[in-house]
């Protein structure tokens, strides 16, 4: 019986780093940005992939009452090849080097004087990608050199983020096919774009009247999580996956108790016999059931985590312990057990002390 | 008078399948006093525990227990009288598995909402003592042999100073130089303790430690010749 719950309370807190991993794979480059806000282009549905944000928008964004800080930051999805001819699908991040949005390496340098630099997440680099490598973006041909490493993934839309200063990022995403050509300058207008801006608000800011004065949408850091393709959907299957699992985890340790009420009948016949009431029994049996289900589920949860820890963990398996979403899980999954043990339990009521007599009547 | 049963009939079933289990049965039982009954079985000697013990309400007559009516109670009132007013001692013994020699005794001051204390476990040692068990009392149900169960039976049935002890079938598991001993504590118990027994049974070798023997048949009592 305790098995069975520390079972379940294993499979629960597995799933959760699961989700929580999947769902990390997705938007981590997103978590780690240290912006309360994004601002994008005007758009019902604002999102990464379509959002152009001008000059002037910024700069108005920047001197704004509340605005702590702002950076512009640009962001295009690319297919790219390493000089050997390894292929990448990666998200290009242009932003300015220096500014707060740039994530710390582990390895190698910040961005900064080599303007065709780019940092990268760890999980290119288990991939092989090297300091010293050159990417090459497919179809404009603009090549990128590893200067730095991050200590932890980045991603977006599962995609792994590579960051490079943003004139560089502007020069691929607006300029023509194989850069501007031998002695020529690129056109000047092509700096004055970016996909999108990152802002540090005070709190309690109200983004209408500015978004309506720099025709921008703002959002929150839940809402620009959402915006991310696919983390909705994600989300609302892992929620009903763990809903289910809580589901059938009660009525598993509902059957269980069932059966171990039955066992027990002969006991409780006895015992009611004695003088013992419904009240008192059940009182005990729940008690038990509690005591039963805290100590399995702590083992559970603790070979999970081991296990998690121990094997899952920095594998290319997504996987990751939230302490929120495993404790919530855990106490979902007790109060499941207890509602499921407390309607097992109720058949104490039915059995008659007459069973403690040997003899039915 | 510790036990008095005034024209009890209990009859179980419903439409052909009526039985008259209990037939106008009056019977007393004095403080220290055991009284066996001696039936083959189906003659109504369960039936007649089951009343006496408040699991079964009578379909008519009245019982009562030092003094207390039983048979016009609410059930939870009948739970109250049943852990503190009567003893029961049953057919196989019925240990709780789990519990030692010691806590099967302990487990009724558990019953009553109270945690036992330093007298209630030298209570229970003495109890146990008496019976023989003193050398057992850590020992489980499946350590023990039938007949040292059926100690622990009898000394739990005396732990919480019953007014009514009820016996059921106590020799049915043993046997017959066991089940004579057995019969013979319970008498020296009985009589020692002041505690009006009733035992049903159909074994004909115990009769002799009874004070008092009545014959039921077919749900009708009669005094032994």
């Amino acid at each position: 019986m305790g098995l069975v719950v520390a079972l379940v309370a294993f499979l629960v807190t597995i799933l959760s780093g699961t989700s929580a991993g999947l769902i990390k794979n997705n938007i981590s480059g997103l978590i780690e940005l240290p912006a309360t806000h994004l601002a994008f282009e005007y758009n019902e549905r604002p999102s990464y992939r379509n959002t152009m944000v001008e000059r002037y928008m910024w700069e108005g964004w920047q001197g704004s009452p509340g605005v702590k800080a702002m950076e512009p930051m640009g962001h295009t999805v690319f297919n790219a090849r390493t000089q050997r001819d390894e292929p990448l699908e990666i998200v290009l991040w242009g932003l300015r080097p220096g500014s707060f949005i740039e994530p710390k390496v582990a390895e190698g340098e910040q961005l900064g004087p080599m303007e065709d630099g780019v940092i990268i997440s760890r999980l290119l680099a288990d991939d092989g990608v090297k300091i010293g490598d050159t990417i090459i973006l497919d179809r404009v041909l603009t090549e990128l050199k590893v200067i730095g490493i991050l200590d932890e993934e980045r991603n977006i839309g599962h995609m792994p983020i590579i960051y490079t200063p943003l004139p560089k990022w502007q020069e691929a995403t607006y300029g023509p096919p194989g850069g501007s050509p031998p002695g020529e300058k690129l056109p000047d207008i092509l700096f004055d774009f970016v996909s999108m801006l990152a802002l540090q608000l005070e709190e309690g800011v109200d983004v209408v009247p500015l978004d309506d004065a720099f025709e921008t949408a703002t959002l929150d850091r839940e809402e620009f999580y959402a915006a991310s393709t696919g983390y909705t959907e994600e989300v609302m299957s892992v929620g009903m996956i763990q809903l289910f699992l809580v589901i059938v985890s009660a009525v598993v340790i509902g059957a269980f108790f069932t059966i171990w009420t039955i066992q027990r009948t002969k006991e409780i016949g006895l015992v009611k016999a004695l003088g013992a009431s419904s009240w008192y029994l059940m009182k005990d049996a729940l008690g038990q059931a509690l005591l039963l289900m805290l100590v399995s589920t702590a083992v559970g949860l603790g070979l999970a985590i081991a296990i998690g820890k121990g094997l899952i963990e920095g594998t290319a398996f997504p996987f990751m312990f939230e302490g929120g979403m495993v404790a919530s899980s855990m106490l979902l999954l007790i109060v499941a057990g207890l509602i499921g043990a407390a309607f097992a339990i109720r058949q104490i009521n039915a059995v008659d002390a007459m069973i403690a007599l040997g003899r039915e009547q | 008078m510790s036990l008095k049963v005034s024209n009890v009939s209990l009859v179980l079933g419903d439409g052909d399948q009526r039985v008259t289990a209990l037939d106008d049965v009056s019977l007393e039982v004095e403080p220290g006093e055991m009284v066996a009954v001696l039936g083959p079985s189906g003659a109504g000697k369960t039936s007649l525990l089951a009343v006496c013990g408040g699991l079964r309400t009578p379909t008519s007559g009245e019982i009562s227990i030092d003094g207390t009516v039983i048979t016009r109670v609410k059930p939870a009132k009948l739970t109250e009288i049943r852990r503190d007013r009567i003893g029961f001692v049953f057919q196989q013994s019925n240990l709780v598995p789990s519990l030692t020699s010691l806590d099967q005794l302990l487990l009724l001051v558990h019953l009553r909402g109270k945690k036992p204390n330093g007298e209630d476990t030298e209570r229970a040692t003495a109890l146990l003592e008496e019976v023989g068990m003193s050398a057992r009392i850590d020992r489980r149900p499946g350590q023990l042999s039938g007949g040292e169960r059926q100690r622990v039976g009898i000394a739990r049935a005396f732990m919480m100073s019953p007014a009514l002890l009820l016996v059921d079938e106590p020799t049915s598991m043993l046997d017959q130089n066991r089940g004579k001993q057995i019969v013979e504590l319970l008498s020296k118990e009985c009589h020692e303790h002041s505690v009006a027994t009733l035992m049903v049974t159909h074994d004909h070798n115990v009769l002799a430690s009874a004070d008092r023997v009545l014959n039921i048949s077919d749900g009708r009592l009669a005094e032994q010749a």
